[in-house]
């Protein structure tokens, strides 16, 4: 016979406001099963917590039922009451009196009756409750970097420095990712290669970092602690060992009218190249794609000219395994390119460029050495046009969230602009100032204040050429949306930022969650934003929604910090809430019949096939399992079996099944 | 038939197969199953129009298992049953011996390519008055379908002929004998009767190989075979998936495909 006992939390007025907790209580108390039912003000406060205790021991209850707050609060408190008063933490459940009931209804006595009702429903559940123990996995202590932009250099960095082995994949030559094609950052103005290049450098110096540029993952199999990662290293064509990254092969490479990347297109490259002179690793790679030999089997001038004779024209990708233990995301985003803007000539006027080409404009290392000149015909601007709000924030472009960094870096555009060209116009159009950050708001006062930029409240209409001019035209909202038309000799446009190239891809390949946007989802919007809702798997910087660089850089640490600290584990303790295969007498062994449809449907990959032997080793049936390492608890499997051969241990059918028959009753 | 019996005994005496699952003669003019183990029986085998039953019912149950390496008679039906008892798991191509007969002639199919082709070759045809019937149900309104099952089912008493005849229900254990908790009513009365039929419907949904063999049984004569019918038709119309072709086919309700054009999934 089971001896419930029932605690009924006040909640200071939280439920007592509208529910009366006494008549709970009682009722609870003359429910069959029911040894102890009691209400209090504060039951998560030491006194409550000394009830619970002292009625475990002296009613010597089997189950306890703490109606309160949520159980996403207050759970890990109760059950570790219980556990003190050595009973099972997991004979310990939680009924939602506040969020699910108090909070949501008027005071009335049917607000009690469902009250009653929840309390109820647990009482039953946990008369089925059995002891559960805590699952133990080892922990891999490598963690796998995925991009190698800031996000992923910092956290790369955070995690070697604590002792921590780390890969770092990088899919592009080099580590450095938007940030080291910056020109200065806001809101100090620091060159922004001036501050990321020691970090690369560190990067490549760091004993505990393998550093895999011109990679990609292939897949990741295995679970928190123990995953295997395959990375496809893409054939460089050079052999790096041998290579001095003196550069002569760049220099002799006959094809040199390739559109650099880096330079988003406003420079050129050769089809082996470095991607920029500060790049780590400084060894070059051969676009295969573009390089005369690969297409025609003739040229190798690189290779004639290669005095370490470094080039490897045979070589193939190669893929290699590496046991990881957690992973971080940091893949970082991308911007809209011009050419998705029809009002604004489809990418086809050469001075309508996106912010990120008007960094490289600005750049020192960029294609004019930092000189503005218009990408056309090489003359100094002397009137700009920012469009802030590019696609943003237009669910008619389908984008509707804010992409966060346009309103400061537009700011610091048109400051740098004018630092530059002093008699200069520089107008900006926004729709609104989002400015919160430490010295954000004061930064673009500056730019209107001291240095004189015209902030226009109004969006663009058009933008078309005359005259070699771009006339652009819209509307100044703070003056009742009188038309405003500005003959402009070039435009910048803050073009939506959007997830990476392959985001979608990459979370099925690492099976987290993404939204529609492709961007990767955090477990937990505000208590749980480095996490993905896969354990071991953490996020980091733009691949989650655009950030700044500050933003990203704590993101990053606070990634690493999740990382160091599975580290720190010898092994995993994970709860067990998970699916179980069940087993019976002989000579069914187990009601499980092998359809295996469990395994295909399972999202985790966490369902086997085990073989039942006899003691002399002859088969008897396959059936599956569930390795509770890598299962979540989400029931799929149990839902899909015909025969209800899979349980979930702490939610059984069993278990949910009473809960709703007594709600019925 | 002269052949069928030539190649059941040849099979039986070279110790190639233990048991010859086949059709024989039964009461009257109806055919049972017979289980064959010695060579000198081979002539009780006979193959007409009247063997529809199918008999791969019998190779997951355990004491035919016991009986050792089986050869059974199949009819087209029975090679697509095969095929999805391959793909989930419950058979293996290589421990059992297909004997396919056209016009006296008795082929063995002995992996997956072969019954693969043979299946692919053979499609299912019902006959008229089954097609009548999937036809006039179609054409019925929602309340006339809800009447029309409501007085069909009225008469179903629970016997589970159906499950007994039906070769994909293979459970060791149905969901109708699992008492902690009871999720199916087992009394035959109107909603015991509904829970049971619809899921067994829901159960063989993209399994169900159209055999018919749970209509035969049925002793008061319900058409139940219709509604895993029209199941998989609805399978096959939103997954492009039809049970009994391919051996390694994924059950086409429990997998995702990463190039799946659905987009409520994500």
């Amino acid at each position: 016979m089971s001896r419930i006992g029932v605690f009924i939390c006040h909640c200071g007025e939280n439920i007592s406001a509208t529910v009366d907790c006494e008549k709970v209580a009682k009722t609870l108390a003359s429910m069959p099963g029911v040894a102890h039912s009691v209400d209090y003000k504060y039951m998560c406060s030491d006194p409550g917590q000394s009830l619970i205790r002292s009625a475990i021991k002296e009613k010597k209850l089997t189950g306890v039922v703490v109606a309160a707050c949520s159980p996403r609060m207050h759970e890990p408190t109760f059950r570790k009451a219980c556990a003190e008063a050595r009973l099972n933490p997991f004979l310990c459940e939680m009924a939602n009196l506040r969020e699910h009931c108090s909070w949501v209804h008027a005071k009335g006595d049917a607000t009690t009756d469902k009250a009653i009702d929840l309390v109820s429903m647990l009482v039953e559940k946990v008369k089925r409750n059995k002891p559960l123990f805590p699952i133990k996995v080892p922990v891999t202590k490598t963690a796998l970097v995925i991009g190698g932009g800031i996000a992923g250099i910092q956290a790369a960095l955070d995690i070697a420095n604590a002792g921590q082995k780390v890969v770092l994949v990088e899919r592009e030559p080099s580590i450095g990712g938007h940030m080291s094609q910056l020109s200065e950052t806001f809101p100090t103005l620091d060159c922004s290669q001036c501050i990321l290049t020691p970090r690369m450098v560190e990067v490549a110096q760091n004993p505990n970092i393998t550093l895999y540029t011109y990679a990609e993952v292939e897949s990741l199999s295995g679970f928190i602690g123990n995953f295997t990662a395959r990375i496809r290293k893409k054939a460089k064509s050079v052999d790096e060992k041998l290579c001095t990254g003196c550069g002569e092969c760049a220099t002799a490479c006959p094809i040199k009218k390739i559109p650099s990347e880096f330079n988003t297109g406003l420079g050129m490259r050769g089809a082996i190249y470095v991607p920029f002179p500060q790049a780590v690793p400084n060894k070059p790679v051969i676009d295969r794609s573009r390089c005369t030999y690969f297409k025609s089997g003739k040229c190798k001038f690189c290779a004639s000219k290669c005095p370490a004779q470094a080039i490897r024209f045979d070589q193939q990708d190669e893929i290699i395994e590496i046991p990881i233990g957690s992973v971080v995301v940091t893949t970082g985003f991308n911007i809209k390119e011009t050419s998705f803007f029809p009002e604004y000539g489809y990418g086809k006027y050469k001075d309508v460029v996106t912010g990120l080409q008007f960094e490289r404009l600005l750049s020192a290392s960029g294609p004019t050495l930092g000189e503005v000149k218009r990408p056309s015909d090489g003359t100094v601007p002397k009137k700009i046009v920012f469009v802030a709000c590019t696609g943003s924030r237009d669910p008619a472009k389908g984008i509707e969230y804010c992409s966060k960094i346009c309103c400061m870096y537009t700011a610091k555009h048109a400051m740098l602009y004018k630092h530059k060209v002093h008699d200069g116009d520089a107008y900006v159009f926004y729709m609104d100032i989002r400015a919160a950050g430490k010295g954000y708001d004061e930064f673009f006062r500056r730019a209107i204040e001291e240095d004189h930029v015209n902030y226009i409240r109004g969006r663009i209409s058009r933008i078309y050429e005359r005259n070699g001019k771009l006339i652009v035209r819209g509307a100044d909202t703070l003056l009742g949306a009188q038309q405003v038309e500005i003959e402009a000799d070039m435009v910048v446009l803050a073009t939506a930022a959007v997830a990476n190239d392959g985001a979608e891809s990459l979370a099925q390949k690492l099976h987290v969650s993404y939204d529609a946007h492709h961007f990767f989802a955090e477990a937990h919007p505000k208590l749980r934003p480095v996490e993905t809702n896969t354990a071991g798997i953490f996020l980091a910087g733009a691949c989650q929604s655009p950030k700044d660089i500050p933003e990203t850089v704590s993101q990053a640490s606070a990634a690493a910090s999740k990382v160091i600290g599975l580290f720190s584990n010898a092994e995993l303790t994970r709860e067990p809430i998970i699916a179980v295969v069940n087993r019976t007498a002989p000579p069914l062994f187990s009601t499980c019949v092998g359809c295996f449809m469990c395994q295909s449907a399972c999202p985790y990959h966490a369902i086997e096939q085990e073989e039942i032997k006899t003691r002399e080793g002859k088969l008897i049936k396959m059936v599956a399992k569930v390795n509770p390492g890598l299962c979540q608890g989400c029931g799929t499997c149990v839902a899909f079996c015909r025969s209800k051969s899979i349980d979930l241990q702490g939610y059984s059918n069993e278990q949910v099944y009473a809960e709703v028959m007594e709600l019925l009753s | 038939m002269q052949a069928l019996h030539q190649k059941a005994k040849e099979l039986l005496e070279s110790g190639k197969v233990q048991v010859i699952i086949g059709y024989g003669d039964g009461s009257g003019d109806r055919v049972r199953p017979v289980f064959i183990s010695k060579a000198e029986s081979a002539s009780d085998l006979i193959w007409d129009d009247r063997c529809r039953q199918n008999l791969a019912v019998y190779l997951n149950k355990p004491e035919i298992k016991k009986l050792g390496v089986p050869a059974i008679v199949a009819t087209p039906v029975v090679v697509k049953t095969i095929i999805q008892l391959i793909s989930e798991n419950q058979l293996k191509s290589s421990n059992i011996v297909v004997l396919v007969v056209d016009n006296d002639v008795v082929s063995e199919l002995t992996d997956n390519a072969s019954l693969e082709a043979y299946s692919a070759g053979h499609p299912v045809v019902f006959p008229p008055f089954v097609v009548k019937e999937i036809k006039d149900i179609a054409e019925m309104s929602i309340q006339q379908r809800n009447k029309y099952w409501q007085d069909e089912l009225s008469r179903c008493f629970k016997c589970y002929a159906c499950r007994a005849a039906c070769p994909l229900c293979y459970c060791e254990r149905c969901l109708t004998d699992n008492n902690q908790p009871q999720w199916v009513c087992v009394a035959s009365h109107a909603q015991g009767n509904f829970e049971w039929h619809i899921n067994r419907a829901m159960h063989l949904a993209g399994r169900c190989v159209e055999c018919g063999s749970c209509t035969i049984a049925c002793p008061v004569g319900i058409p139940i075979g219709l509604l895993t019918i029209e199941a998989s038709r609805i399978v096959k119309q939103e997954f492009g998936q039809e049970p009994g072709l391919h051996c390694d086919a994924d059950s086409a309700m429990s997998s995702f495909k990463v190039e799946d054009t659905e987009t409520f999934i994500k």
